[in-house]
């Protein structure tokens, strides 16, 4: 297959189809798998502790539950958003076709909420009914209804609670697993679309969805607590960080080691591919994505893993290094989701993404739709509090 | 009812104008057969108008011979008018390739071949070694991504083996789009859903070529049926002589051969 | 009556599993009927892809009422070209077998455009054998005619040669092999 050779000769031979100039899957689909990677990260807090009773990341334990709830609660909305006809999105639940990975969506999403909506209900049990004790009114109603009206907390009652949020936990991992992993398969599984089609894009998506959200309970935790004024539990901190360290490594080295094999091998279309991250995408993969998003958090976080740092000097680097990598890993999603369709299918040409403002899809819904989980977190701190008694205290 | 033109030749119906009045002729025209009811042509595809069509029971296939391609745009022309596709996204669309003696390919594709191809390239600085024309359509595979990945079961292998779009179904979310490897999909940007061409399966149901192999003017698109052996498909498919396909390394079989397709044609 | 704490957990997992049953119920009232019948999809979607309206008919379809224009097109060399092309739909000119609009006559300059869009030689990807080409302006130097002619003044629009070869006909240069 003769291909185009040199890049002035590129740009000459350069030909998009006439189908590919627009691109399809545009910023909400770049939100999606952000959004559902926040869940999962949380949620793998939440699993360590509840699960795998890792004590030193209680702090942060309900909060991550609560942080997953707030976020996978409005999951729908950037699909809702995409859609040409959302009216019609019930389809999805009626007529899943069996050999579409996009199908699951209307079930996976329907079990997870389900099962993290009960592990929530769970936790707090014995928190809520206190408080329906000490409110009144509309909000008593609302304790009354969390509770299962019932103010049952002896040792009986607790135990079996306990070993329901050990279940539902259990399960909530593969089902956490699929509600991201799913995704991942979505654009694995286009063969059509060299950057997308590896076996690797599901492993890829998780283990950076685990990134993102573990960085985001870190930074929301100092954010937070700094902002109330309470004081920073660093033993916690420095487990995330760890838990942190571990998964990122995994993410980078299966995005490099994507990107490489495929140098390597020269196979298929790896031209194109070559073209798109050395071209258009150049500054978005190698700058941003890599250079400052990886492997400036990879040394932060080597520096944080090998030397002995103050408590206070840790969580700040902790504070720095989640935010950056969250920023990484939406930059991420942008050059898989929105890169992967600059490359025509022509494999002689690249078309260009020009977000605008005012689209339903546009950088003003992104902003609003990022928006609406923060604002959700703030109405269920009046509702479940974040942090338990013994960790309300004051800052040092 | 208002009388069409008279042309110089036409005794039979001037007689009918001048002898009878209205109503009467209203009727009579039922009687004679009356040019401009298309249901009324001979049939282009033998054996489906007038006889119950077996769904289960057909094969239809499609060749493109490049080597008689003349980039006139006929076919974009019909198709466009057949459906009124929006500006902007092609049913269907002819590429123009140029080799160069360095090995170079140019392909362009202006408007989709919309105009056809009226002036030669001006920014190829070498000389040109061989240049040929490629229509593209839907290659309807046999193992359709499109299909597989639609979540709703709005696009499908219908049982004569067709790939159409069910509109009312689909919600829009544009995966046929992102899995076609050939680029023939689109999102109607009226309503919304996704569309393609359906190798006129409206006009195929009666009896009718598709409206692109219909106009093409030196036969270089050419539809029939596998099931009859007299048809030209057939002769071609089953005889000696080297047929292409497009990406088959996809594996998506298409039921869209090419004659005389260079291997620069993706 | 106060259902201990293990019931109310119980009641709970009913409840889910009533609603997991309605929607069940739901689904199958809401799924079209012809759902299914050949596979995972509307089975009423292919018979309404028959129903799209057919816009172009067949040079057949004009033939019928342009007797005129079918005799000399029949036997032209531009018979396999449609009607449709340059002139516009059939569904445009006819419904019901009434007239319900005259269609577009293409005129000078426009015909020029039209000619060349098949005929241009620059265009090398025309292969001899299937269409003869010509280089404008040098096809009318070369036939010695004024530089501002449209090629309608001596082609005849549906038999290109039909004049050509009765003037060689006339001036003898059809004997001459010419």
């Amino acid at each position: 297959m003769d291909v185009a050779h040199g890049s002035t000769a590129a740009l000459i031979s350069s030909y998009v189809f006439p189908n590919d100039l627009h691109v399809h899957w545009s910023m909400m689909i770049v939100l999606y798998p952000y959004i559902t990677g926040l869940v999962d990260g949380a949620f793998i807090i939440a699993a360590l502790y509840y699960l795998f009773d890792v004590k030193s990341l209680k702090p942060v334990a309900k909060f991550s539950l609560l942080f997953a709830f707030a976020f996978l609660f409005w999951a729908t909305i950037p699909l809702l958003l995409h859609l040409g006809r959302p009216e019609r999105n019930l389809n999805m639940l009626l007529t899943p076709s069996p050999s579409s990975a996009m199908a699951g969506f209307g079930y996976i999403y329907a079990v997870s909420m389900g099962v993290l909506v009960f592990i929530v209900l769970f936790v707090y049990r014995p928190q809520l009914v206190e408080l329906r004790a000490t409110s009144k009114g509309y909000l008593q109603l609302l304790y009354r209804a969390l509770t299962f009206d019932s103010i049952d907390l002896s040792e009986k009652a607790i135990a079996l609670d306990g070993k329901i949020i050990k279940f539902l936990v259990g399960i909530g991992i593969p089902i956490a697993a699929v509600l991201h992993g799913y995704v991942g398969f979505i654009f694995g599984g286009v063969k059509a679309n060299p950057t997308w089609s590896t076996p690797l894009m599901p492993v890829i998506f998780l283990f950076s969805a685990c990134v993102s959200g573990i960085s985001a309970i870190i930074l929301a935790y100092i954010v937070i607590r700094k902002i109330k004024g309470r004081s920073i539990d660093h033993g916690c901190i420095r487990t995330c960080v760890k838990t942190l360290t571990l998964f990122f490594i995994l993410a980078f080295t299966f995005e490099m080691l994507e990107v490489f094999s495929h140098s390597y091998l020269k196979s298929g279309y790896h031209h194109m591919v070559e073209g798109l991250l050395n071209g258009p995408l150049a500054n978005s993969f190698w700058l941003w994505q890599v250079k400052l998003g990886s492997v400036l958090p990879l040394a932060i976080l080597g520096v944080m893993g090998l030397i002995k740092l103050k408590d206070t000097l840790y969580s700040s680097l902790a504070a720095i290094v989640s935010a950056i990598l969250l920023i990484q890993v939406l930059i991420m999603r942008w050059n898989v989701v929105i890169g992967g369709q600059l490359m025509s299918k022509s494999a002689r040409g690249y078309t260009e993404f020009h977000p605008e403002w005012f689209d339903k899809e546009g950088i003003l819904a992104v902003i609003a739709v990022m928006a609406l989980p923060f604002i959700t977190l703030f109405i269920l701190s009046k509702i479940f509090p974040f942090w338990s008694q013994s960790n309300t205290s004051k800052a040092k | 009812m208002k009388i069409l033109e008279p042309s110089p030749n036409l005794d039979r119906r001037s007689f009918i104008k001048k002898v009878l009045n209205g109503t009467i002729a209203g009727s009579l025209y039922l009687a004679f057969p009356i040019g401009g009811n298309t249901l009324d042509l001979p049939e282009q595809i033998p054996g489906i108008k007038g006889k119950p069509y077996d769904i289960q029971n057909q094969e239809f296939a499609f060749i493109v011979d490049i080597t008689r391609c003349i980039g006139c745009g006929s076919c974009c022309v019909a198709d466009k008018r057949e459906y009124n596709v929006p500006d902007g996204n092609y049913r269907t669309w002819v590429e123009r390739y140029v080799k160069g003696f360095s090995d170079e390919i140019y392909v362009d594709s202006p408007n989709g071949g919309l105009d056809g191809y009226q002036t030669p390239r001006d920014d190829i600085n070498e000389e040109v070694r061989d240049t040929f024309f490629v229509p593209k359509l839907c290659n309807m595979c046999k193992e359709a991504p499109c299909v597989q990945v639609c979540p709703v079961g709005a696009t499908f292998t219908s049982p004569d083996g067709f790939v159409p779009v069910d509109e009312k179904r689909c919600v829009g979310c544009a995966y046929c789009i992102q899995a076609c490897p050939y680029s023939v999909r689109f999102l109607h940007p009226e309503t919304k859903v996704a569309d393609k061409c359906t190798w006129c399966y409206h006009r195929i149901r009666k009896g009718l070529l598709p409206a692109c192999v219909q106009v093409c003017p030196t036969h270089a698109r050419k539809f029939g049926s596998m099931k009859d052996e007299t048809s030209e498909i057939y002769k071609i498919l089953k005889g000696p002589g080297v047929l292409t396909v497009l990406k088959k390394e996809m594996g998506t079989f298409p039921a869209l051969y090419y004659k005389g397709a260079r291997r620069e044609v993706i | 009556m106060n259902p201990s704490y293990q019931m109310r957990l119980l009641l709970v997992l009913a409840s889910i599993v009533v609603l997991a049953a309605g929607g069940l119920l739901f689904k199958k009232l809401l799924v079209p009927k012809s759902f299914g019948v050949y596979g995972p999809y509307r089975a009423d979607a292919i018979e309404e892809e028959m129903l799209v309206p057919v816009r172009h008919g067949t040079n057949e379809s004009c033939f019928d009422c342009h007797k005129y224009e079918a005799k000399t097109h029949k036997k032209g060399r531009h018979q396999t070209i449609s009607c449709e092309f340059c002139h516009g739909t059939f569904a445009d000119h006819v419904d019901n077998n009434k007239k319900i609009a005259t269609l577009p006559v293409k005129k000078e300059k426009e015909i020029t455009t039209l000619c060349l869009k098949c005929h241009n030689t620059e265009i090398k990807a025309r292969s001899e054998e299937v269409i003869k080409t010509v280089a404008m302006p040098d096809h009318l130097k070369v036939q010695n005619v004024k530089l501002t002619h449209n090629c309608n003044q001596c082609h005849h629009v549906h038999a290109p040669l039909k004049y050509i070869n009765r003037a060689k006909e006339i001036t003898g240069l059809m004997e001459a092999g010419l």
